[in-house]
């Protein structure tokens, strides 16, 4: 999870690290820690730490560590020939090592050939079938095949066996949403929220899920949602506040002529609304017309 | 730092002399044949300062606290990390390829 302040915090790194300010070794830690993806600087300043003998041995035995990201960074910027070299080192290092071996069956992925990929992992799961990267990354490369219906068949055997992983719980609600199969997607992101109700995130896509299924109860629950993750942000999540004056107007417009629960429904409103206009005034003054504009059709179609 | 640790040497310093003023006091009682019914009050008086520097040091010393709220800004998650475990290679970036001239030299 990334918060504000690691946010910032990596901000002001790559900054620092794009200037040539120093300290790449430590955006790329963090890189890693917070786990982003930004393939195209951690391959520069990666390369550039790797290509430095001195910097390198400096390292000791997180060395390795970086071949690791420095190749699947290269990887995703289809400099496979890096990707290839980093992959021969670490190969040499560490001669049966599966964890390399899964580096170099993602190589096959990433230049496309899919066979050997698919050989290749299936002989790494059979020397260890409780392989966790590995049932993912046979997820992934149906998806990258466009097979979706396959890696949601792959992905819900592999969630049947280790429940509690929600990476892999988000990757199947993502996968449901871009199919429009926002029921499904939906009871995914209930699992979510029951394993890690803290993160306002889940909730607020749990609200937007059910707010796209429509219906007066989904619409209800959505804003609860909502309501839910504004608490949780103190109010700084704009699409939450959002979906407060979306959903409210919503439910106007289904409940017209029966008058129960209005009064309590339109004061959230307009006090999600206040909140809006005082963060636009804020942070977007020159957006703030647009912003009123639509706020009022919004109160005034209900 | 230097002077919260100070303070707090010196309150326990002041606790110290607060025990021993009463072990005094008390050595004073039996002269007398007196009943001890509680420490005189400059001891409390003393016992109370000892403590409140003792405190205060306590709570300077060992750093900031953090925050538990989920709403602040240490606690507040704005992203989600990348699913890095699905993350799949073509992509549009597959079209355009990285225009560094990058090589690893072994």
């Amino acid at each position: 999870m990334v918060t504000k302040t690691e946010e910032t915090q990596l901000n002001r790194l790559e900054n620092q690290v794009d200037n040539g300010g120093g300290g790449a070794w430590d955006y790329l830690s963090l890189v890693r820690k917070l786990k982003v993806r930004r393939s195209e600087k951690v391959l520069k300043h990666g390369l550039s730490i790797l290509n430095d003998p001195k910097q390198r041995s400096s390292l000791g035995a997180d060395e390795w560590t970086l071949y690791e990201q420095v190749a699947v960074a290269a990887m995703d910027c289809q400099c496979l020939e890096v990707a290839k070299d980093c992959t021969k080192v670490l190969r040499k290092r560490f001669p049966d090592s599966k964890r390399v071996g899964r580096l170099e069956a993602m190589l096959f992925e990433a230049k496309g050939s899919w066979e050997l990929a698919e050989k290749a992992y299936a002989s790494l799961l059979e020397d260890n079938p409780l392989d966790q990267a590995i049932h993912k990354r046979r997820v992934a490369m149906a998806k990258a095949q466009g097979n979706i219906s396959v890696a949601i068949d792959w992905l819900n055997k592999y969630l049947e066996t280790f429940m509690a992983d929600h990476d892999a719980w988000r990757e199947l609600a993502e996968i449901y949403v871009s199919l429009q199969m926002y029921k499904q997607a939906a009871f995914c992101y209930e699992e979510l929220i029951l394993s890690q109700p803290t993160v306002p995130l889940y909730h607020l896509a749990y609200a937007d899920v059910l707010y796209t299924l429509g219906g007066l109860e989904n619409l209800q629950t959505a804003k609860k949602y909502y309501a839910s993750t504004i608490d949780l942000t103190g109010g700084k999540n704009t699409r939450a506040l959002f979906g407060i004056c979306l959903c409210t107007s919503a439910i106007t417009q289904l409940t017209k002529g029966k008058s129960k629960e209005e009064k309590e429904g339109s004061q959230l409103q307009s006090l999600a609304a206040k909140v809006l206009e005082k963060d636009y005034k804020q942070r977007a003054p020159d957006k703030l017309p647009q912003l009123t504009t639509a706020l009022k059709s919004l109160t005034l179609s209900s | 730092m230097g002077l919260a640790i100070t303070v707090g040497v010196f309150g326990v310093l002041v606790l110290f002399h607060a025990a021993y003023s009463t072990i005094q006091y008390k050595g004073l009682l039996k002269i007398t044949e007196d009943e001890f019914s509680g420490p005189p009050f400059n001891v409390v008086i003393e016992l109370f300062v000892g403590l409140l520097l003792c405190f205060w040091a306590a709570l300077t010393v060992p750093g900031k606290f953090q925050s538990i709220h989920p709403h602040s800004e240490e606690n507040r998650i704005v992203s989600l990390p990348a699913n890095l475990d699905f993350m799949t290679f073509n992509h549009r970036g597959k079209v355009f390829p990285v225009e560094l001239d990058v090589k690893l030299r072994q």
